[in-house]
């Protein structure tokens, strides 16, 4: 059964408007509260030493590295908005990167993180910083990182327009020696690009000795790098036409 | 001598042993695997991996305090109801309730490790889950051993408790805390004051498990060698658990009891 209630203008008058007030109160810093949860942008805090994160793991280096990586890759979604990368301190980006990356040897997340996630910033400057950090820790495990650097390629080449790096990363692709396992097309790059800067009698040179040494093996390879060969070896002539006329 | 040690197992058992631990048990289970799949969605590579050794890590913790609870409260009813004096009217020696309260722990920590040998075995593969579940199964043991100390010299569950954990996490942390501590001598140049709380807490170590008597979770990123890992830790735990039973035996006896 219901309890009997006094209706609510018998209350002792103070009472009420001190309730009143109360709740406005508790409204305005509610409302106040919730929009400085959305204008402000908490920026990147600096990482500790590799020293502090090994000793807080508690013997669960590699998993506090993937938990680390993970509160990185949710850094730019805050209070429910997602944040601009242009808002994200790239210099203490990449120390976490390069953190994460000692903390779980062996763990190819940072650089995942690296190629696919921050460099689809649209600055220049930061996307160069990303690539190099790519480019910096590949000798870490050219085997497991050499699509990064695949890709770190690509991205200097059509995103960045900086042909030179490019060729850099693609030559170091191409300079890995065989115990690298990694398919023909990503040492391919490196003629590929020599072509593009116009450097035609290198990336022929380079395919003529690809063949010649019977480094490759597969058939539709070996057309493929046949038909580059004719191809440069064509617009060489024509370059060196057009210079004589 | 060892039928009256497993009767007074048994009966220690049935005191342990309820409906509620089971409960508490698969709520632990369900959480671990709710926050791992949490965890598994925000993952882009590895995240079987991740998943595995979170959900590891997660249950090592949470069942590690579930088993120190268990053993802390049920010492404390021992003392509470009197009945270590009951039990010395009878003709048992001290040693067997040691004895038995170590049998009772490795049930205890047997059971536990179902959940963990499940779980692991379905997030990443049986050879992972058995080595997770045997090396879980030492350090839970460990760890029970090392409250049922704390609980007979102290005889308060919060007090047992706070020990237990804070030896657990020193040991745990203590490569940080040395970090710390080595940084805080560096700050002073040296000074009398930070250099002796180092030497004592690195004098302390020596006291705590080491670094090989707890599971190895980075077997779930690494191809460690999982036999050698569990025969390492298995050694170090039968060191340590020794000792702290000769503690335990220690402090017992010493126990005096108005009969």
């Amino acid at each position: 059964m219901r309890r009997g209630e006094r209706p609510l203008l018998q209350l002792p008058r103070p009472l009420l408007i001190a309730f009143a007030i109360l709740l406005l109160c508790q409204l305005a810093y509610h409302h106040r509260a919730q929009r400085q949860i959305e204008a402000v942008y908490q920026g990147l805090t600096r990482p500790l030493s590799v020293a502090s994160y090994r000793g807080i793991a508690m013997g669960s280096e590699q998993l506090l590295g993937y938990l680390l990586a993970l509160r990185l890759q949710l850094h730019d979604n805050q209070a429910g908005r997602h944040f601009r990368y242009s808002l994200i301190d790239y210099g203490i980006l990449i120390d976490w990167l390069d953190r994460i990356t000692e903390i779980s040897q062996g763990t190819e997340y940072p650089m995942l993180l690296a190629s696919r996630v921050y460099s689809s910033t649209g600055d220049k400057d930061r996307l160069r910083q990303v690539l190099g950090f790519i480019e910096r820790r590949f000798d870490d495990d050219p085997q497991k990182h050499w699509r990064r650097l695949a890709e770190a390629c690509l991205l200097a080449k059509h995103k960045l327009g900086d042909l030179e790096l490019a060729l850099r990363f693609a030559e170091r692709l191409a300079q890995q020696p065989a115990s690298v396992k990694m398919p023909r097309w990503a040492r391919d790059f490196h003629f590929l690009l020599l072509a593009d800067l116009n450097e035609l009698e290198a990336a022929i040179a380079i395919i003529q000795a690809m063949l010649e040494t019977d480094a490759i093996n597969d058939p539709d390879e070996q057309r493929f790098l046949k038909e580059k060969l004719s191809k440069f070896q064509q617009e060489l002539f024509e370059t060196q036409q057009q210079a004589s006329e | 001598m060892p039928a009256q040690t497993i009767s007074l197992f048994r009966y220690l058992m049935l005191g342990i042993m309820s409906r509620r631990l089971f409960v508490l048990i698969a709520i632990l289970a369900l959480v671990a695997v709710l926050a791992g799949s949490f965890v598994g969605e925000l993952a882009i590579i590895n995240s079987d991996a991740i998943v595995s050794a979170f959900v590891a890590d997660f249950l090592r913790y949470s069942l590690g305090l579930l088993a120190l609870l268990m053993i802390a409260s049920s010492v404390a009813e021992d003392f509470e109801s009197r009945q270590f004096e009951r039990l010395l009217t009878m003709p048992l020696a001290r040693w067997q309730y040691i004895a038995a309260q170590a049998l009772v722990i490795a049930c205890l920590c047997l059971m536990l490790i179902l959940p963990a040998l499940i779980l692991v075995s379905i997030y990443s593969d049986l050879a992972l889950g058995l080595y997770w579940a045997a090396s879980l199964w030492l350090e839970l043991f460990l760890l029970g051993v090392l409250g049922l100390l704390a609980i007979l010299s102290l005889e308060k569950i919060p007090q047992a408790v706070f020990f237990s954990l804070a030896v657990y996490l020193l040991a745990k942390l203590s490569a940080v805390i040395i970090l710390m501590l080595d940084e805080s001598v560096r700050l002073s140049d040296g000074s009398v004051t930070s250099r002796t709380v180092e030497f004592i807490f690195v004098s302390m170590l020596y006291v705590f498990p080491d670094g090989n008597t707890f599971a190895q979770n980075d077997v779930f990123f690494e191809n460690l060698d999982l036999l050698a890992a569990l025969g390492n830790q298995l050694f170090s735990v039968t060191i340590y658990v020794l000792f702290l039973l000769a503690a335990c035996l220690v402090d017992f006896y010493r126990k005096e009891f108005n009969i």
